[in-house]
């Protein structure tokens, strides 16, 4: 099976502005054995036949491949996260997922998913949706630990209602080719929404974020914040856009990438992108490149600390900010003592 | 402990010590004057082996070993401290974390063990409660927000519990008010103990008064032109470089 063949399906290219410099050429064309849909290890969920329209094409690979979706509905306030580690074991593989999680009204939840692999020339493509009701808090955090020769697409739809909270936070640790795409459009009033992203790259590794807002209805924040420290060749790309229109008074639209490189071969391309149609707002945008700050580490290293510690000390400052972010102690503890060996 | 001979330093490739020659022995206060840009700084940093500074002459003799051998935190390890003239900020780096990892770096470096825990803060508490230095300053971010009397006093905690042989002051004194400086001065006099040494860069005399030194150098345009004692530092005080016969080689 190759992607590309698939019938009725209009693939984004690397061309097209929206995805611009992502490489999509090895995963469309690659002939994978088999196609199968990964189940979840949970029993009595719903399932759904998926007739949503999306806002891209990615979300219509999972779909044309398996139209139902798997429906988690939160009712009440849960105190511990809901864990769901994804394990891709069987090579040549192309695999299809889709979830809705649906939060609902004045529940705080949370929920921490687990991508990793033993596999060899496997796909990974996901399809989520967070529906998060009216008053909610909803925080996720995702790992992504998949490696070398694997794929991952992670397209991802979010609908929040008014003076809901959604938080996300991504881990990116895998050195494989993954394709993230984040879709919110705020069309309700007073919503808080935030995406803080470390992408820690190394090896051959190469990760797109593409990540599209819109804001629609008034008052609501987006704070985007992406941590990139890559290594050896690791080729990353960053796009995000978020678009203010005409009755998104009062918007709060923040958009920010960082980026240290740790080799000469290591590359990011940042597009932050903001597109305003209102006046009364506050909005900011911005991506940094750059190294380790040489000060910093003779700083460190005058004090007895040798270069390599030091160098490590530095990075996990940088880096930490992401995790300094997530609200729920829970799932800090969780990614504090995550380790890929405990997982494959 | 630290002999220096003939020693010439480029920084962007424009010589900046030419020639300089130095002895500290064990126990010596040796200050170090001179106008701007005559390159006290540079020395200090090129033997804390800062990357702007590159030797292309002479010799550093520290403890017998071949300092221009040493990387910097092989130096730190061997007991140089240089406090310095504007203390980096770290943000991210707590600074108490910091600390620990340097005073264990320094143990592993001597064969020791780590430091306990517990042993680390008894440590704190005595040496900040004895200088009523803010213990506060170690729970916040390494210098990050500090205004710049709370970084001189970071950095004398950072003296005090790394405990070096050879300590550099470039310039505490500089942006300190006058109860600072007694305490930079209470610091550095309660850690003489006839084996450590002192090589400091002040521009004032305050400091001197405080800390009385054995020698005090005048540097000018990349060489030590004139060597006396405190009394010199006198001098330069009541009639400047120009009275004590001190040309400006910039000028």
């Amino acid at each position: 099976m190759r992607v590309n063949e698939i019938e009725g399906l209009v693939l984004p290219t690397k061309k097209d502005e929206e995805f611009i410099k992502v490489n999509f050429a090895e995963l469309f064309s690659y002939d994978f054995k088999n196609t199968k849909s990964y189940k979840f290890d949970i029993m009595g969920l719903e399932v759904r036949k998926d007739t949503k329209g999306y806002a891209n094409s990615l979300f219509e690979i999972t779909k044309s491949l398996d139209e139902n979706q798997v429906i988690l509905t939160i009712n009440s306030n849960i105190p511990e996260p809901i864990c769901l580690i994804h394990k891709i074991k069987e090579d040549e593989t192309f695999f299809t997922n889709s979830l809705k999680i649906e939060v609902k009204e004045n529940v705080k939840a949370s929920v921490i998913e687990v991508f990793t692999n033993t596999s060899n020339n496997s796909a990974y493509c996901l399809n989520r949706t967070f529906e998060v009701d009216e008053n909610a808090n909803f925080e996720y955090a995702k790992v992504q630990d998949i490696n070398d020769a694997n794929y991952l697409v992670f397209n991802l739809d979010i609908e929040q209602k008014d003076n809901s909270k959604c938080k996300i936070t991504n881990f990116e640790y895998g050195t494989g080719v993954i394709i993230n795409n984040i879709v919110n459009v705020l069309d309700n009033k007073n919503c808080d929404y935030k995406l803080n992203t470390l992408v820690k790259s190394q090896n051959s590794s190469n990760t797109a974020n593409i990540i599209n807002t819109v804001h629609n209805n008034e008052n609501s924040i987006s704070n985007i914040n992406f941590k990139h420290s890559l290594k050896d060749k690791s080729r990353t790309v960053f796009k995000a856009k978020s678009i203010v229109n005409k009755n998104a008074l009062y918007t709060k639209a923040f958009q920010n990438s960082n980026t240290i490189l740790l080799s000469n071969d290591a590359t990011i391309y940042a597009q932050p992108h903001l597109e305003i149609l209102v006046d009364e707002l506050e909005a900011s945008h911005g991506a940094t490149t750059g190294t380790l700050d040489k000060e910093q580490l003779l700083y460190l290293q005058s004090r007895g600390i040798n270069k390599d510690l030091a160098y490590e000390i530095l990075l996990k400052a940088f880096e930490q900010k992401i995790y300094d972010n997530i609200e729920d102690k829970l799932i800090k503890e969780f990614i504090d003592s995550y380790e890929r060996k405990s997982y494959v | 402990m630290l002999e220096i001979k003939n020693l010439k330093v480029n920084i962007n490739d424009k010589e900046i010590l030419k020639g300089l020659n130095l002895n500290i022995k064990e126990g010596e206060i040796h200050a170090l004057m001179g106008i701007n840009g005559a390159g006290k700084s540079t020395l200090v940093k090129t033997l804390s082996a800062h990357y702007d500074c590159e030797v292309t002459d002479g010799a550093i003799t520290y403890k017998k070993k071949d300092l221009l051998d040493l990387d910097v935190s092989q130096r730190a390890n061997e007991g140089i401290f240089m406090s310095f003239q504007n203390p980096i900020e770290v943000p991210g780096v707590n600074n108490s974390y910091f600390l620990k990892t340097a005073i264990n770096e320094k143990r592993k470096y001597a064969g020791q063990e780590d430091i306990d825990t517990m042993d680390f803060l008894k440590l704190i508490k005595d040496q900040t409660a004895k200088y009523n230095l803010d213990k506060k300053l170690l729970q916040r971010d390494l210098n990050e927000g500090f205004s710049g009397g709370e970084k001189k006093r970071n950095e004398l905690i950072q003296l005090l519990l790394l405990d070096p042989d050879l300590i550099m002051l470039d310039e505490i004194d500089s942006g300190l008010d006058v109860d600072a400086i007694k305490t930079v001065a209470n610091v550095i006099n309660s850690m003489l103990d006839g084996k450590k040494s002192v090589l400091m860069i002040t521009h004032y005399d305050r400091l001197l008064e405080l800390i009385k030194p054995d020698f005090v150098h005048i540097l000018n345009d990349g060489q030590i032109v004139k060597t006396g004692d405190y009394s010199l530092a006198l001098e330069l005080d009541e009639k400047g470089y120009e009275g004590i016969g001190i040309k400006d080689e910039s000028k």
